[in-house]
């Protein structure tokens, strides 16, 4: 299982202003920075009363300004939007046999009335591709969402009160991540038939832990930065704190952190799949059928493989990209205007 | 400014790419059926390294085998190699008795008495093999064989009375009622593995279990704790003991073993190779990419190839086209002797499900359902047969009756499924739910408006049943009838239905069910039907009882007249008490052309390579 | 420090209990005779055999009574007996654990090593063609489902040009594993080719996060050079979210790698795992469970105190 989203369990000590970084040689600059400006901008500028005060642009023009800018991360969300009209919009426009079982026509190569070939139950490849994509997006994007809210809630009182009740609820943390998944997964499918639900609900159940350790390592270490600090000093509340400062940022890597949940719930589906334990026949998600269709490797029968997998990798990938672009978008410290 | 890279999309193409042409490049040669073997001079010597079935590897050395390890792969595939059963069977392909492999001479029958001559077969221990050792696991079997012996039916206690050992190479013993001599000597003398006295002892010395009844339990639990030591299989004094052609040599418990041949052993094929090796699979793509690309450190010489990636069979051919025959092997394929059948349960607790599972027309509507011959000739690749009722019909046996040999009994036909339901009172909805309308034609205990909707656990990972199960579903939805499937692993379909849910005192929970693996007819080599289908019975599955069916069995236990065999499946086969379902290949065999001596290979699975040599 | 050690550890100790008796009570949850699914498809024809079963391992008791009898075996040592495959779980665990840890661990040091200087280089030249390289192509592997990957590393390397064995190594033990490594050479690679894709980006990501802090600016502004500030400063502090994944991995060089050990015939810890959930072995399923718990709170444990000792600017609460 992916542990992409286990972040450092770690305070982050570094400060919240603009990192100022010099434009010297070797180093290259983090930040898409536009060409021929100087390296003093922004706030930083305008705290040195360098530049005259402009209106400043809101934190969310910024990060999406940064977002668009990153051609990766808008490529993704292209392939993305284009995967979703194809698997939900698609089956309406293209008609294929995906239910009735007809030995007589499986594993047909690509060809008249088959633009992707048969499988082994004699269904058209191409929509089945599209059906069986509903599902993957669906219970990849439900769980992600599901673990999310569930991680984020647990996470932040964690790691908001911290002492002894964080100490606790971290420790039920190692406990749920150390009973072995699969385990769990099997006991789930003897209990429960799998349907898209349970698997959205079983996905969730063991990919919260992760966004849990990071919503609490955020709030642990945004407790202790020193403009939170600052702020006590000076007399502010804690609630300006939470809705000017530990807000924004705490929201920004849960948005990145759902973002590659998505990819990873995904990527967990299709193993499931693989091992037996997805969704039920006759329904199918892309890992079933990427599982199917990689018993016939050593036939030649590349369109029970490729089409599939060449789903799967294409969503997995744009969503990480998506997701970089995002993580780029919300880094305060990247940010120069 | 960030220039757009398409560099990131490169590894993309690279990997999708790369599935295609290697997919494409990967054509199976497909040439002529079944490669000719290369006749050649045989070789002394060699080693043969077979393929076990993936995830079975043998783990019980003590022939006596409880549930818990009673397998093929423990009995057929290990044991019987070193430890032979008093009783062949395999017979060029026929499940029959094989006279000159067998330890003893068939039984004589006078009067009530019957005797069994041993031939002279020693151990490698110097001792002969004597009726005292028959009579060592006879012992056994009356003290402990109804918790200890997994294939126990009542023999001998329930069927022989008055077992003596005259003399070292005469065993007598009395029937107490008559029973037909085929069925004894197939499905009770069948049992016997004869053991020696070095092992009739505890830790503490030796004991008597061939003589004293009493003293077995507790010999029994010693053998078996040294069972449990897989890694003293091979220095034990007791396991090195053996009257077959083979003894181990190396044995790991992950499933390495290897025999090398028995010189002391007194059966008429002595095995020509220097050494016989078994070798573990976790899958069988796994074993396939082996037999694909052997190299110094794997090399296989009989291993099996998974269906899906044989190419379909001609309907008139034995064999079809080996895409391994480039490689320099023959493809073969081996069939249990057995039947296969998925199970309804007579006695569901799911509300009034088992009120119209007793209803013969309704079965007889799920069987015209099921399309066997389209699963032949789609997932199985041809490479399977028809199951035509309790008796086996591959091969075509003498207790085959002429109806059986005609074919299915219920070829697919979803036009008379639906005029059966229709005559009794359902009203059918393609695709949708079809109810009873009219519970006076439905049966008693049925109500009013109940749905055709039953569960449907079935055991994953083999890629027919997957196949014939969603076609099932498919064709029962076309007519209205729900058939919820849940696949489950294995262990957890037999724990669920294999046993007589009522005899067993298990939940009834479960409407129908499939394990894919049916019956295998072993050791019950004549199929006669009382463990499967007389009332009462544990191996009952579904719960089926029929007094008539009680009464012709009986006639087929008293009688070897071939005549009741007959009468009787005629009777049963068409009452549907399992369903039955198509015969899979227990394996696609791939033979490697230099090796000679493995066909015609046993449908009751008993490995034999003592008949193997290479060839130049 | 040695406080939040030991107080750690006594923590440890209690989510093992509590892991442990999750698991037991899961088991007991399945429904189905426990001793007719451990017995095998012929225990239904005993049912004395099933009824002494029972009673001899005491599964017609209470769960918790069950747990407490395992609990005091664990104590003793005796992690029980799987009656399925006839061995003991110790001995079962001894010999699968070795292979797993084999293949996991190299595979893991060998990811270390190519995706440490992988994210460096990816930081430093950030944006430019360099890092899309190794981004793209981390990216993909990253999204490649483990048994495809494993499967056309087959196809490629041991059927259409046989340079590797398409299995595994087979023998047991130590030496007998190494001594044929050549058969290890593409599980390994299948593995490692994903953990680098997941490494170098933390890597990256970690490297450039201290590339901005303000420490490299006061270096700069004291005159050190590019290269110190990289070797001396940066790389020290972006190595600790590594050596965190480090000890997170743990669990998994532990628990295997199931996918990859069924397509490559190399039956580790993961696979038993999977067999013998499939047949409620609970012994051993108890046993798998008992080590990778434990591997998880440890490798935990010293995720954390690596951490507190490589930056001292963090505080435990």
């Amino acid at each position: 299982m992916s542990i992409l989203n286990v972040p450092p369990e770690r305070p982050d000590p570094s400060l919240p202003e603009v990192g100022l970084i010099s434009d010297t040689v070797d180093v290259a600059p983090i930040a898409p920075a536009p060409e021929g400006e100087a390296a003093l901008e922004g706030e930083a500028a305008v705290a040195a009363g360098i530049l005259p005060a402009t209106k400043p642009r809101s934190a969310f023009r910024r990060g999406l300004e940064v977002f668009l800018e990153n051609k990766l991360a808008v490529t993704g969300v292209v392939i993305l939007v284009a995967m979703v009209l194809f698997c939900f919009v698609g089956p309406h426009v293209y008609y294929g046999n995906t239910t009735a079982v007809n030995f007589a026509q499986e594993t047909l190569p690509p060809g008249a009335g088959h633009p992707l070939g048969t499988d082994s139950n004699g269904n058209d490849v191409l929509a089945r591709l599209m059906t069986s994509g509903q599902i993957s997006l669906e219970v990849g994007i439900a769980a992600a969402i599901l673990a999310t809210v569930l991680g984020v809630m647990w996470g932040a009182i964690a790691g908001y009160f911290g002492g002894a009740l964080d100490a606790v609820m971290m420790r039920i943390v190692d406990a749920v991540l150390s009973i072995p998944v699969l385990f769990l997964l099997l006991v789930v499918v003897s209990l429960v038939t799998p349907t898209e639900q349970v698997l959205i609900v079983v996905i969730a159940a063991v990919s919260w832990l992760t966004t849990a350790r990071l919503v609490r390592g955020e709030a642990l270490s945004l407790r202790v930065r020193d403009y939170v600090q600052a702020m006590k000093v000076m007399g502010g509340g804690s609630t300006r704190a939470v809705t000017r400062h530990i807000a924004p940022n705490a929201i920004g890597t849960i948005m990145v952190n759902l973002t590659f949940q998505v990819a990873d719930a995904i990527a967990f589906i299709v193993a499931l799949s693989y091992l037996g334990l997805g969704i039920r026949p006759p329904q199918q998600d892309w890992g079933a059928m990427l599982s199917n269709g990689v018993q016939y490797v050593s036939d030649s029968y590349w369109w029970l493989i490729l089409p599939a997998g060449a789903c799967i990798i294409i969503v997995i990938t744009a969503i990480l990209w998506i997701g970089e672009g995002l993580r780029d978008a919300v880094e305060v410290r990247l940010q120069r205007r | 400014m960030m220039k757009f890279r398409s560099k990131a999309i490169v590894g993309l193409a690279l990997v999708v790419a790369s599935i295609t042409a290697l997919a494409a490049c990967s054509s199976s040669s497909s040439s002529s059926p079944g490669a000719a073997a290369s006749s050649g001079t045989p070789v002394a010597g060699g080693t043969a390294t077979w393929a076990e079935l993936p995830a079975s590897t043998p783990n019980y050395i003590f022939p006596f085998d409880s549930s818990a390890y009673i397998s093929v792969t423990n009995s057929s595939q290990f044991q019987f190699l070193m430890y032979r059963p008093l009783y062949w069977f395999g017979n060029g392909g026929s499940p029959t008795l094989n006279q000159s492999l067998s330890l003893a001479d068939p039984p004589t029958f006078s009067g009530n008495n019957v005797t069994i001559t041993l031939k002279p077969y020693k151990w490698s221990n110097g001792t002969s093999v004597t009726a005292q050792d028959v009579m060592f696991w006879l012992n056994m079997e009356q003290a402990v064989g109804a918790t200890d012996y997994g294939a126990y039916t009542g023999f001998p206690t329930t069927v022989v009375k008055n077992i003596k050992a005259v003399s070292p190479t005469e065993l007598t013993m009395t029937l107490d009622k008559p029973v037909s001599q085929s069925w004894l000597l197939y499905n009770d003398l069948s049992q016997i593995t004869p053991m020696p006295a070095a092992w009739d002892r505890t830790a503490s010395g030796p004991s008597s279990c061939a003589t004293t009844v009493s003293d077995c339990t507790a010999v029994y639990q010693y053998l078996d704790a040294q069972s449990k030591n897989l890694s003293g299989y091979v220095s034990s004094p007791l396991w090195s003991i053996v009257d077959g052609p083979w003894k181990l040599s190396a044995f790991n418990a992950d499933g390495h073993v290897t025999f090398v041949p028995n010189t002391a052993y007194s059966g008429p094929v002595k095995p020509k190779l220097a050494q016989f090796q078994e070798v573990p699979f976790t899958t069988d793509a796994a074993e396939y990419d082996v037999l694909q690309s052997q190299s110094s450190s794997s090399k296989l010489d009989v291993g099996y190839i998974p269906p899906q990636d044989v190419p379909a069979k001609p309907a008139d051919a034995a064999v079809g086209p080996n895409p391994l025959s480039s490689h320099g092997y023959t493809l073969s394929p081996l069939y249990t002797w057995g039947i296969n059948y998925y199970v309804v349960n007579f006695q569901s607790s799911v509300s009034d499900h088992a009120a119209i599972i007793k209803q013969l027309y309704f079965r007889q509507a799920l069987a015209y359902l099921m399309n066997q011959a389209a699963v032949i000739a789609g997932p199985l690749k041809g490479y399977g047969t028809l199951t035509v009722g309790p008796v086996g019909n591959n091969p075509p046996t003498q207790w085959l009756s002429q109806q059986g040999k005609a074919g299915d009994p219920y070829p697919y036909n979803p036009g008379k499924a639906k005029s059966l339901l229709t005559s009794h009172g359902w009203t059918v909805v393609a695709g949708g739910a079809t109810t009873c309308t009219n519970p006076s034609l439905c049966g008693p205990g049925i109500t009013q408006g109940t749905a055709l909707s039953f569960n449907f656990p079935y055991a994953s990972g083999s890629a027919w049943i997957n196949a014939e199960m969603t076609q099932l579903q498919s064709n029962a939805l076309a007519l209205g009838i729900k058939l919820n499937l849940e696949p489950k692993p294995f262990n957890q379909v037999t724990a669920l239905a294999a046993g007589n849910c009522t005899v067993a005192k298990i939940p009834c929970n479960w409407d129908l069910a499939n394990w894919g693996g049916g019956w295998s007819f072993a050791p019950d080599y004549q199929p006669t039907g009382e463990t499967l289908f007389m009332c009462g019975s544990i191996a009952n599955s579904g719960g089926y009882c029929s007094s008539t069916n009680d009464a012709y069995i009986d006639k087929t236990l008293t009688s070897s007249d071939l005549n009741n065999m007959y009468t009787w499946q005629d009777y049963l086969a068409p009452q549907l008490p399992f369903m039955w379902q198509p015969n899979a290949a227990y394996l696609l065999s791939e033979i490697t052309t230099s090796l000679h001596g493995v066909l015609p290979q046993e449908t009751t699975l008993n490995l034999t390579p003592e008949n193997w040599y290479f060839v130049k | 420090m040695t406080v939040f050690i030991v107080r750690r550890a006594l923590q440890a100790i209690v989510v093992l209990l509590i892991v442990t008796m999750f698991t037991f009570a899961l088991l007991r949850a399945i429904p189905g005779n426990v001793a007719v699914a451990i017995m095998g498809p012929g225990a239904y024809r005993d049912p004395a055999a099933i009824k002494l079963f029972d009673s001899t391992y005491g599964f017609d008791k209470p769960w918790y009574s069950q747990y407490l009898l395992w609990l005091g075996h664990l104590a003793q040592g005796n992690l029980g007996y799987s009656w399925n495959l006839n061995q003991s779980v110790a001995s079962l665990l001894a010999n699968r654990l070795l292979k797993s840890v084999v293949l996991v661990g190299i595979s893991t040091i060998l990811a270390l090593i190519i995706a440490i200087p992988i994210g460096v280089i990816q930081a430093v030249r950030r944006n430019k063609f360099i890092d899309h390289f190794f981004n793209g192509t981390s990216t993909v592997f990253y999204a490649t489902p483990s048994f495809l990957l494993g499967l056309l590393l087959i196809l490629i390397f041991a059927i259409k040009f046989p340079i590797f064995p398409a299995e595994g190594p087979q023998g047991n033990g130590l030496g007998a594993i190494l001594s044929d490594f050549n058969a290890l050479i593409l599980p390994i690679a299948t593995l490692t080719l994903i953990t680098v894709a997941l490494f170098s980006r933390y890597m990256r990501s970690s490297v450039l996060d201290n590339l901005t802090e303000d420490y490299v600016r006061t270096a700069k502004a004291k005159g050190a050079s590019e290269r110190r500030i990289l070797y001396r400063h940066v790389l020290r502090n972006s190595l600790i979210p590594i050596a965190t994944l480090l000890g997170l991995s743990l669990p998994g060089i532990l628990s295997g790698a199931l996918i990859t050990e069924a397509v490559f015939n190399y039956p580790g810890m993961g696979l038993l795992f999977y067999q013998q959930a499939q047949k409620q072995d609970y012994p051993t399923l108890l046993g798998i469970t008992v080590v990778v718990a434990v591997a998880t709170v440890v490798g935990s444990l010293l995720a954390d105190i690596t951490y507190a000792v490589l930056d001292p600017r963090v505080r435990y609460t």
